[in-house]
């Protein structure tokens, strides 16, 4: 079955759903996602699905209010008394 | 970017600038005065990599560790928070490739993944985000370093996709596409009847 608009525009309307929902396509990149998405139910199913997506993932706070452990600048402080090398990578 | 609420701003005398000076100089106090401002938040970005709470105190330190250590190549052509984020990107990927398996359990507790919970949803949709919320840990679990760590740094920590590229240290157009790569696994180990009904 063939895809609506021009050939290739399915394939290349999958790879940019995310840079779609986040506004991100540029004015005509984003009319040819949308011209496409009119006619394709997958396309269009693909933009709700990544945008509940995004939606859900920007909502994972649980973490919010976790305090670094006390300890987190122990090996710091030992090894503070040489002064920062120049030999140990960062 | 600045501290999160909650986090500890260095004192109004010390710039971040003369920290970081004092730092150079070899003044272990002034390091921790710099580094404490995101250490909170740079803890949190490991609990959310390794999903251990054990291996995130170890990994901090390392991070805290090298960061000291590598403090005089610090040129301020980033931010230090880039800079130190950076660091501990890569000690996460370290740890990961060292225990040479996906994260122990889930990357982020699924106890600890909070969906926004409004009080005016009904029990069986409190139910479906709390599915959600456990599938969305198992699929990130299940995801290999590189692509977890895009969807970390860019949807659930918050930061512009300028910020994430230059912390993994590839550029903006290969984050986009890693992070793409990304969401269609997770999208794909969800599936889109469970995201349907998340309401997003």
């Amino acid at each position: 079955m063939g895809m609506p608009g021009r050939p290739g525009d399915h394939r290349w309307s999958q790879q940019h759903l995310s840079h779609y929902v986040e506004g991100e396509l540029r004015p005509f990149t984003r009319r040819r996602l949308e011209r496409h998405a009119r006619n394709c139910v997958d396309c269009a199913r693909g933009i709700r699905a990544m945008r509940a997506l995004v939606h859900a993932l920007q909502g994972l706070d649980g973490l919010a209010g976790t305090r670094a452990p006390t300890t987190i600048f122990d090996r710091a402080r030992l090894a503070g008394a040489g002064g920062p090398s120049a030999s140990s990578p960062a | 970017m600045p501290p999160l609420a909650g986090q500890r701003p260095p004192e109004p005398a010390d710039t971040e600038a003369s920290l970081i000076a004092r730092a150079q100089a070899g003044d272990v106090a002034a390091f921790e005065r710099l580094s404490s401002a995101y250490a909170d938040r740079l803890f949190m970005l490991l609990l959310r990599l390794l999903g251990d709470r054990a291996e995130a105190e170890d990994v901090a330190q390392e991070v805290m560790l090298r960061a000291w250590q590598g403090i005089t190549r610090f040129r301020g052509q980033s931010s230090y928070f880039t800079w130190l984020y950076r660091i501990a990107v890569n000690e996460a990927k370290r740890a990961m490739e060292k225990r040479g398996r996906r994260p122990a359990g889930v990357s982020i507790g699924a106890d600890e993944l909070q969906l926004p919970d409004s009080p005016l949803l009904d029990p069986s949709r409190q139910a479906e985000n709390n599915e959600l919320r456990q599938a969305l840990a198992r699929a990130l679990a299940g995801l290999p370093p590189d692509l977890r760590m895009a969807i970390v740094l860019r949807d659930v920590e918050g930061l512009s996709t300028q910020e994430a590229a230059q912390i993994v240290g590839i550029s903006q157009a290969a984050f986009k596409s890693r992070l793409h790569q990304a969401r269609l696994r997770v999208r794909a180990a969800i599936g889109d009847r469970a995201l349907a009904s998340s309401g997003g």
